[in-house]
C-alpha cells in the first residue's frame, strides 16, 4: 500500500507539470507558428518560448526521481 | 570576439570624390556613416533620377535571368560597359525576348494541362470516331457525372427520352476515376430543349478545348490528339531558343548586373557623403588595423589632396560602432548559434567562444553515449561531404562533430554504448549516471552554478569596460553572494566543513545591503532569479537519464518480444527513435541554457551589423 502511495506521489509530480506544459505549448505553440508565417527570422525565439514551459515537467521529472529515490521505492 | 573599430573622416576636393569612393570600394573596409555635421545636405535630383534609371535596368537585368534560368555565379566580377545606354537598351530587348519565350511556353504547358484533362473522356468515345452521325448537323453535349451517380444518370435519360423522345441519342463510360462520361447527341431542333433541360437539372457541360474550331468534340478529337503530340515539340523549340540567348547573354548579363549593383552601391554610399561646392567629407568605421593600410592606400593614389583622419572616442561615440565578429577558426562555426540572436552592442562581450565549449559539452553530458555519439559523427560527416565552405550547411557539420565527439567522450566516462550495452565490450563507467542519480543531479547543478558564475563575470566585465562601474560592482556582488549562498548551504549539509556555515551566511548578511545600495531592490529579484537559473540546469540529469533509461529500454526489448529476431528489429527502432530524441531534445535544451540562463546575465543585444563599402557578389 506504501508502495503504491509512492509510486502515485511520483506520478503526480511528472503527470500535473506535464499536463501544465502540454497546456502552456497548446497556447504558445499556434501563437508561435502565426508568428512564424508572418516573421520567420522570429524562429530562434518561437524555439526559447516553447522549449520555456518544459522547465515545469522537467523538474517535475527531477522532483519524481527524489521521491523514488529517497523513498526507496 | 568583436573587432576593434576605428572611425575616420576622409575629406578632399569635391572633383575627386567619384575616384575617391571608387578607391574605397576596391579596399571594401569602410563601414560608411553619415557625418555629424549640422547643416542639412541637400538632395541630389541627378542622383535621385541615376538611380531610377540604375534600378530599372537591373530589374530588366534580373528579370532576363530568372526567365533565361541563369544559375546564380558567386565569381562573377563587374563588367563596365562600353556605352550604358547602349547596354540598358540591349538589356531591355533580352527582357522582352526572355520574356516572350517565358509566356509562350507557359501558353503551351496551359494548353497541354487543358488537353490532358480532357483526354480520358474523348478516349472513352473514341471508337465512334468516324462513324456516321446520326444526325450530322446536330450538336452533341458532353457531361461528367460524379462517382456513384448512376441513378442520376438513369434520371437523366428517362427526362431526355420524355422531353425529345426519338431526336435524341445518350451514351455513356465509366472513366478510370469512377466518374461517368456522358455523351448526349441530339438533332439541331431538340438541341435548345436538351440544353435547357441539362441547365434545370443543374448539370454542368464540359465546355469545348478553346483552340479547336469546333463545338463538337467528337468532330475535333483528331485534331486535338495531333496538337497534343506537337506541343512537346514547339516547348522544345521554345526550350532550345531559350537556351541559344541564355549562351548569347548570361555572361554579359551576369557582368552588368554585377556592375548595376556595384553603382548602386556606390550612390548608398554618395548619400552619406557630405558634398560642398569645392570639397566633400565622410566618415566611416573600419576595423582599427585596417586604418593605417587604408591611409597608405588613399595617399598612394590621391597624394595629399586627400586626408584620412582618425576621430577620437569624443567625436565618434563607440555605441554607435558597428560590429563584426572575428573568432578563431575552431569557435566560427558556433558563430550560426549566436547570429540566430541580434548581434551583440559594440563594446559588450561576444558569446561564441563560450558557446564553442559549453554547447557541445552540455550536449555530450545529456546524450552521453558512443553509439549514439558515432552515428552523430556520420550524420555530421556527411553533411561536410555534402556542404561547400562557408555555408551554413557545413557550419552546422561542424558543429555536429563536436557535439558527436563530447557524446562520445562523455559515453566513455559513463560507459554507456546504446544504453546498458557498454560493459558488453568492456566499457567500464567512470561515473555511472544510471545508478547514481542524486550525484548526477548534483553533477548538472554545479555546471549550472560554474555557468552562471562565468555569466555574472562577463556582465561584469562588459560594464566595466562600458564605463558602468556601479553596474559592474552590482554584477560582482551577486556573484559573491551566490557563492557564499551555496557554500553556505553545502555546509549546512555537510557536504562542506560544517565549520563554514556561519562565516559564509553572515557574509551573505553583509552583502545583501551592499547589493540594495548598488542596485536597488530590482537586484534582490535578480539574484533570486539567478538561483532560480541555476536550479535550470537540472534538465541536464533529467533529458540524461531520460535518454539512458529510454536506451535500456530499447534493449530489454530483445529478450520480451518471445522471437529474438523480432526483438532485435524492435530494438533497432526504438534506438533508432531514441537517437532522433537525443538530437533535438539536448541541441534545444542546450540552446535554451544559453540563450535564456547564460546570455541573460551578460548578452546585451542591438548591435549594427558591419557592413563596409565593396564589390557586389552574387552570395551577397
Amino acid at each position: 500500500m506504501e508502495i503504491a502511495l509512492i509510486a502515485f506521489a511520483a506520478a503526480l509530480a511528472i503527470g500535473v507539470p506535464a499536463l501544465a506544459t502540454a497546456w502552456a505549448q497548446g497556447r504558445i505553440g499556434p501563437a508561435a507558428a502565426a508568428s512564424l508565417a508572418e516573421k520567420p527570422e522570429l524562429s530562434t525565439t518561437a524555439i526559447i518560448l516553447i522549449a520555456i514551459p518544459e522547465t515545469m515537467v522537467i523538474l517535475g521529472f527531477v522532483v519524481a526521481v527524489l521521491i523514488l529515490l529517497r523513498t526507496g521505492a | 570576439m568583436i573587432v576593434r573599430m576605428a572611425r575616420v573622416r576622409i575629406a578632399g576636393p569635391r572633383p575627386r570624390l567619384d575616384a575617391v569612393l571608387a578607391e574605397l570600394q576596391d579596399a571594401g573596409v569602410l563601414h560608411f556613416d553619415r557625418p555629424r555635421l549640422p547643416e542639412v545636405v541637400p538632395a541630389d535630383g541627378a542622383v535621385a533620377r541615376q538611380r531610377r534609371h540604375l534600378e530599372r535596368c537591373l530589374r530588366d537585368v534580373a528579370t532576363s535571368l530568372e526567365r533565361l534560368q541563369v544559375p546564380a555565379a558567386p565569381g562573377v566580377v563587374s563588367d563596365p560597359p562600353a556605352a550604358l545606354p547602349r547596354a540598358v537598351r540591349r538589356a531591355r530587348r533580352v527582357r522582352r525576348h526572355a520574356e516572350r519565350l517565358h509566356l509562350s511556353q507557359a501558353a503551351l504547358e496551359d494548353e497541354r494541362m487543358l488537353l490532358l484533362r480532357y483526354r480520358e473522356f474523348f478516349q472513352a468515345f473514341e471508337s465512334l470516331v468516324g462513324q456516321e452521325l446520326t444526325w450530322p448537323d446536330g450538336q452533341a453535349f458532353y457531361v461528367v457525372l460524379r462517382a456513384g451517380a448512376e441513378n442520376a444518370l438513369g434520371a437523366l435519360t428517362q427526362s431526355l427520352q420524355a422531353t425529345v423522345s426519338g431526336e435524341v441519342e445518350v451514351l455513356h463510360r465509366e472513366l478510370s476515376t469512377g466518374e461517368w462520361a456522358v455523351l448526349i447527341l441530339a438533332s439541331s431542333g431538340a438541341a435548345v430543349k436538351v440544353a435547357e433541360l441539362l441547365s434545370a437539372s443543374r448539370i454542368d457541360e464540359l465546355p469545348a478545348p478553346p483552340g479547336l474550331g469546333t463545338s463538337n468534340l467528337l468532330r475535333a478529337l483528331p485534331g486535338l490528339k495531333a496538337r497534343l503530340a506537337a506541343i512537346p515539340a514547339e516547348i522544345a523549340t521554345i526550350d532550345a531558343e531559350r537556351a541559344a540567348l541564355r549562351r548569347d547573354v548570361s555572361g554579359w548579363l551576369c557582368g552588368l548586373q554585377a556592375f548595376l549593383r556595384d553603382r548602386l552601391l556606390l550612390l548608398d554610399a554618395r548619400a552619406r557623403v557630405h558634398a560642398a561646392q569645392h570639397l566633400f567629407l565622410l566618415e566611416g568605421w573600419l576595423p582599427a588595423a585596417d586604418v593605417a593600410p587604408l591611409e597608405r592606400r588613399l595617399q598612394a593614389a590621391f597624394g595629399p589632396e586627400v586626408v584620412v583622419a582618425a576621430i577620437g572616442k569624443e567625436q565618434g561615440a563607440a555605441a554607435d560602432a558597428p560590429v563584426a565578429l572575428h573568432n578563431p577558426a575552431i569557435f566560427r562555426p558556433f558563430e550560426m548559434l549566436t547570429r540566430t540572436l541580434p548581434l551583440p552592442r559594440y563594446g559588450t562581450i561576444d558569446p561564441t567562444p563560450f558557446v564553442a565549449i559549453f554547447f557541445p559539452a552540455f550536449f555530450g553530458v545529456m546524450l552521453g553515449d558512443v553509439g549514439y555519439g558515432l552515428m552523430l559523427a556520420i550524420v555530421a560527416g556527411l553533411l561536410r561531404l555534402k556542404s561547400r565552405p562557408g555555408t551554413m550547411l557545413r557550419s552546422g557539420s561542424m558543429v555536429a562533430m563536436a557535439c558527436a565527439s563530447s557524446a562520445v567522450v562523455f559515453g566513455i566516462l559513463f560507459g554507456e554504448l546504446f544504453g546498458s550495452l557498454g560493459h558488453l565490450v568492456g566499457l567500464r563507467p567512470i561515473f555511472n549516471r544510471e545508478e547514481a542519480p542524486m550525484s548526477f543531479l548534483g553533477l548538472a547543478i554545479a555546471i549550472g552554478g560554474v555557468h552562471i558564475l562565468l555569466g555574472l563575470v562577463l556582465a561584469s566585465v562588459s560594464a566595466w569596460r562600458r564605463g558602468r562601474r556601479r553596474e559592474a560592482m552590482g554584477r560582482g556582488v551577486t556573484l559573491a553572494m551566490l557563492v557564499f549562498t551555496a557554500t553556505a548551504l553545502l555546509a549546512a549539509l555537510r557536504v562542506l566543513p560544517p565549520g563554514l556555515f556561519t562565516p559564509f551566511a553572515v557574509a551573505v548578511l553583509v552583502a545583501f545591503p551592499v547589493l540594495v545600495a548598488l542596485e536597488g531592490v530590482v537586484a534582490v529579484i535578480e539574484l533570486l532569479s539567478a538561483f532560480g537559473h541555476v536550479l535550470s540546469y537540472a534538465r541536464i540529469m533529467a533529458l540524461g537519464t531520460a535518454s539512458l533509461m529510454l536506451a535500456v529500454v530499447a534493449n530489454q526489448l530483445v529478450g520480451a518480444m518471445g522471437s529474438v529476431l523480432v526483438g532485435v528489429v524492435f530494438a533497432l527502432l526504438f534506438h533508432l527513435v531514441n537517437f532522433a530524441i537525443g538530437l533535438f531534445s539536448p541541441t534545444i535544451h542546450a540552446l535554451r541554457l544559453h540563450y535564456v540562463e547564460f546570455f541573460g546575465q551578460f548578452f546585451s543585444p542591438g548591435g549594427a551589423e558591419y557592413r563596409p563599402l565593396g564589390h557586389w557578389h552574387a552570395s551577397s
